[in-house]
């Protein structure tokens, strides 16, 4: 059959799994759904739109009565939570105006503000901004109130983007805070906060520096003179959050400053530090890791829409009359699938366009998209129910978000934070370059991984076994049976396995992480110990129940060195991670090929982990070919001897 | 058309089928017939390619019937054909003619002329709204979408009213004079004898009798006949009407009451011939008892079920309405 007649069925599924889609729903339930994405569109292009403002809950909530030649007209319609409306006073009684802005004048219910420096009692000439002082009169409600109260903030914010801008500092910041910055014992990141009067909150002064509260004010009238030290402090009342790197203060890094307005204008609002919870700016990395979210939640989504069709076919054994009609089962499934993925690369395309990330966001988010719809498919083709499918989905969503989100907090911090293809998402929005082995080494394994779990489920894409109902545990070991043909496929088997060790072990590695290294050490090498011995016999176990193999001393022997050697040979795929300076690491180290040895010894290391993997191997075949209480016991003495033979390298040569 | 050899499929310790072979031509409707369990739909879905047979060949229409390519040849409907209840019939069908590679003005022209020949009504309607009858009908214009040569239909009629029966008995019937080979399994002993031309009976995973009704009635069947006479012999009873009656199986013991009526001055009134029927030829051959121990034993053998026994056993248990007839 050619490609083209190939890709031409696939599409045919392809499109008909879109159109069974749409009207499975009536069309009641599509006009809400359309309308909810709709919805939902709108309000992200509205923030994409809104830009610096933000989107803001309570848009144009306060109607202000102001002329359009007052210097505050500017005021009014910058902000987000005030409407300029014409200023009449008999509205102001009505209730259809809730604050009036006019000249100067006296009275209950109304206050002076100056635009050009509000602070004090008088007003201050702002770097060259004349001063304009009105009356406000507002409406004796809460909401009049209120309304003060935002156009106070109002103007607050603009007198401070007005000196922001002063090119004379003097005039703008009479008060001088020098910053002087402190090492610090771990390279941890801490921030401080600043509330909108500039209040600096210190944090724990052990660490390093004096610890100071400040008070600064940009008018100088208040607040401490002279020059304090502040730890990795925050400044004034511009800049929401600082940093203790000290390189990512946003005045002294105007590149990175930008780039985190750019990133967090669209979804989280302006950089500025006032008014609703849109114009929040968190700190960096959060803001980042954040949007790196945002890419996971269309896919919890569409495995739930993928995994319902797959398990659909099963239950009501419509499957039966593709699974009869001249195509091939790696077709189906490809077609089935096609659809989601598609729709998975437009979500990633979108989002990635909107927080731009650029290309590489969405090559790095691409095969986390494959990854949840290969666990999603074997999920639903072992599961035996939609509750069991449910279960499956929720597994598949709640590991894969926290392999992939947990290892990019620590971007910064730790190159393990590498083995997540979200670490590659906020590498690219910090603006950092990523090179080729660092893509394949946060990806291959998801890739390979995928692609093996397809594998996997389309083995068992079949007349005999979709339509069977057993344990998800026995449907399993089938998948892999149905891998399996002779004694060299066992070989094959366990070289195939390496992107899920791998995916294990470096999550192992990511999980211990954070305790004392003592504690660490040990318990990952006996946890990559079971990890790897799990992986090297569970297939040989699933031959032998289904009596592909027979229980006999010497197939188990031989089964259990044809999976050592095929383990051994994959296992050296490993060395992958020194391209990405794992090893620097001691736990990488530990976890993936010691270093500072010697020739011979090197090549005696080398080839050592082979005679383990055989020995190891067969041990757990010999309990194997019993049954599974036996490949249970079996399993924890081979483990046992494996995270041995790791002790033994580790103390040795590390 | 069809040539199956030494055909086997084993679960872990379970057989269910043990060594079938059969051969069947080419326009004929071949009957498959057995109990619960005995093998039928396993054989069936072996020549479908739908099952990899554990030892022994099936070959359709010139293919081995792994092989894709025979899947053109062939048109296969489930006992269950369960169908997208969403879609009208003539999306549906035309959705499978385009996986057949069927032209899209043929298909259509196909698709009219076969619900046509159903006698299917509202064609318009959801699926999901149909009556079992009319799914059915769909279904089965389903196996024809490819004009295929060889029809595998397991249990066509089975849960359908009388009258729509009688409609699909007759469409497979029609399906003979369009040269079509038809393997057609029934638990309705009296549709495989009203529509088959050879049948095989098979219990237990093995085929037990095979060739048509007259030939296995007369293989398996005993002929019997009750002969009347208006006088008392030693051979006869008594009947109610006064007449006299004897049971014989053989035609020479016939001649032999007649000439012992005659001697005893009387004469035989009445011959008649009792011919069993292939329901009765069934029990006789397959034994009720049969299914139970080998159900128990795959039962024990592996602990599992599938969604197939599942879907039989609730079937069984509950009694569907019929439709109005």
């Amino acid at each position: 059959m050619s490609v083209g007649t190939r890709f031409r069925r696939i599409w045919r599924i392809a499109r008909w799994e879109v159109s069974l889609g749409s009207t499975s729903l009536d069309r009641q339930t599509l006009f809400a759904a359309v309308a909810l994405l709709v919805l939902a569109g709108g309000i992200a292009g509205a923030g994409l739109v809104v830009g610096t403002e933000g989107l803001a809950p309570n848009q144009d909530i306060y109607r202000i009565g102001v002329d359009e030649n007052s210097p505050y007209y500017d005021v009014v319609e910058r902000h987000a939570a005030l409407a300029p409306r014409e200023p009449d006073r008999e509205k102001l009684e009505t209730g259809d105006l809730d604050l009036i802005v006019s000249p100067p004048t006296s009275g209950s219910g109304t206050v002076s503000l100056t635009l050009g420096g509000q602070r004090g009692d008088g007003p201050v000439d702002a770097g060259g901004v004349s001063p304009s002082t009105v009356s406000v009169a507002y409406a004796p409600t809460e909401k009049g109130t209120a309304a003060l109260t935002a156009f106070r903030s109002a103007v607050q914010g603009y007198n401070d983007r007005l000196m922001a801008v002063e090119p004379n500092e003097t005039a703008a910041y009479p008060v001088n805070v020098a910053l002087r910055y402190r090492s610090q014992s771990t390279s941890l990141q801490s921030s401080r906060f600043a509330d909108d009067n500039g209040t600096a909150t210190g944090g724990d002064g052990s660490s390093g520096g004096e610890s100071a509260d400040g008070t600064t004010d940009s008018s100088g009238t208040t607040g401490d003179t002279g020059e304090q030290s502040i730890d990795d402090g925050q400044q004034d009342d511009r800049s929401s959050v600082g940093d203790g790197s000290g390189s990512t203060d946003q005045r002294e890094d105007p590149e990175l400053g930008d780039k985190d307005d750019s990133l967090l204008s669209g979804l989280l609002g302006g950089s500025s530090s006032q008014g609703s919870p849109a114009e929040i700016s968190p700190p960096f990395p959060f803001g980042s890791l954040i949007l790196a979210f945002v890419f996971l939640v269309p896919m919890n989504f569409i495995i739930q829409a993928y995994g319902g069709t797959i398990l659909n076919e099963r239950v009501n054994r419509r499957g039966e009359l593709l699974l009869v009609a001249p195509i091939e089962r790696l077709d189906i499934v490809a077609g089935k699938t096609l659809p989601y993925l598609l729709a998975a690369i437009v979500a990633i395309s979108g989002i990635s366009y909107g927080v731009g990330g650029g290309v590489l966001a969405v090559a790095a988010v691409l095969p986390i998209a494959l990854a949840f719809l290969a666990s999603t498919f074997v999920g639903a083709m072992f599961a035996r129910s939609f509750k069991e499918l449910t279960f499956v989905t929720v597994t598949v969503s709640v590991f894969l978000t926290t392999y992939v989100f947990i290892p990019a907090i620590f971007t910064n911090v730790t190159p393990i934070a590498l083995i997540s293809p979200l670490t590659l998402v906020v590498m690219s929005l910090q603006g950092e370059a990523v090179g080729l082995g660092g893509y394949v080494f946060a990806t291959a394994p998801f890739y390979l991984g995928s692609a093996i779990l397809f594998l996997l489920g389309i083995g068992v894409y079949r007349e005999e076994d979709m339509f069977t109902q057993k344990p998800v545990p026995l449907k399993f070991l089938d998948a892999i049976d149905a891998r399996l043909r002779g004694p060299k496929s066992v070989a094959v088997a366990s070289a195939l396995k390496i992107p899920f060790v791998f995916i294990g072990e470096l999550l192992a590695i990511a999980a211990l992480y954070v305790l004392p290294i003592e504690i660490t050490v040990p318990l990952i090498l006996v946890v990559i110990a079971a990890i790897e011995e799990v992986a090297k016999s569970i297939h040989i176990y699933a031959g032998i129940e289904s009596d592909r193999f027979d229980r006999s001393t010497k197939t188990a022997l031989l089964l259990g060195s044809l999976s050592g050697l095929g383990f051994f040979v994959g296992e050296k795929f490993t060395v992958i991670a020194q391209v990405v300076s794992l090893q620097d690491l001691i736990l990488g180290q530990t976890a993936l090929m010691p270093s500072g040895v010697t020739p011979s010894t090197g090549v005696a290391l080398f080839f050592a982990p082979l005679v383990l993997h055989t020995v190891t191997a067969a041990i757990s075949a010999l309990g194997a070919k019993r049954n599974f209480r036996w490949y249970l016991v079996a399993m924890v003495v081979a483990t046992a001897v494996h995270a041995a033979y790791n002790f033994q390298v580790v103390s040795a040569y590390v | 058309m069809i040539r199956v050899s030494g055909l086997r499929k084993t679960y872990g310790d379970f057989a269910a089928v043990v060594g079938s072979s059969f051969e069947v031509e080419t326009g004929e409707i071949f009957g498959v017939v057995g109990p619960n369990g005995a093998g039928k739909t396993t054989t069936l879905k072996m020549l479908a390619g739908l099952i990899e047979p554990t030892a022994g060949s099936a070959e359709v229409a010139g293919f081995d019937a792994a092989e894709p390519a025979m899947r053109h040849r062939l048109g296969f409907l489930p006992e269950e054909s369960p169908l997208y209840e969403d879609m009208t019939p003539a999306s549906y069908l035309t959705f499978f003619a385009d996986l057949y590679d069927v032209p899209r003005s043929v298909a259509k022209d196909r698709i009219a002329e076969t619900l046509d020949r159903l006698d299917l009504e509202y064609r318009d309607r959801r699926i999901g709204d149909m009556s079992k009858g009319m799914k059915r009908k769909v279904a089965i214009a389903r196996s024809l979408i490819n004009d295929p040569d060889v029809l595998i239909y397991d249990e066509p009629a089975s849960g359908l009213d009388p009258l729509t029966t009688n409609s699909v008995l007759e469409f497979t019937r029609e399906l003979r004079a369009d040269e079509k080979t038809v393997v057609f399994s029934a638990h309705n002993l009296y549709h495989v004898e009203s529509v088959c031309d050879r049948i095989i009976i098979m219990n237990e995973g093995q085929i037990i009798a095979r060739g048509t009704v007259e030939e296995i009635r007369e293989e398996y069947g005993e002929t019997t006949y009750h002969v009347f006479s208006d006088t008392g012999l030693p051979q006869t009873e008594p009947t109610s009407d006064g007449r006299h009656r004897a049971i014989v199986d053989a035609m020479d013991e016939v001649e032999g009451l007649q000439d012992a009526a005659e001697a005893a001055g009387g004469s035989v009134v009445d011959i008649r011939t009792n011919e069993p029927s292939l329901e009765a030829l069934f029990l006789d051959l397959t034994g009720r008892q049969m299914a139970g121990p080998r159900t128990a034993a795959a039962t024990a053998g592996n602990g599992e079920s599938s969604v197939e026994e599942s879907v039989e056993e609730s079937v069984e248990e509950s009694v569907e309405p019929e439709e109005p007839q």
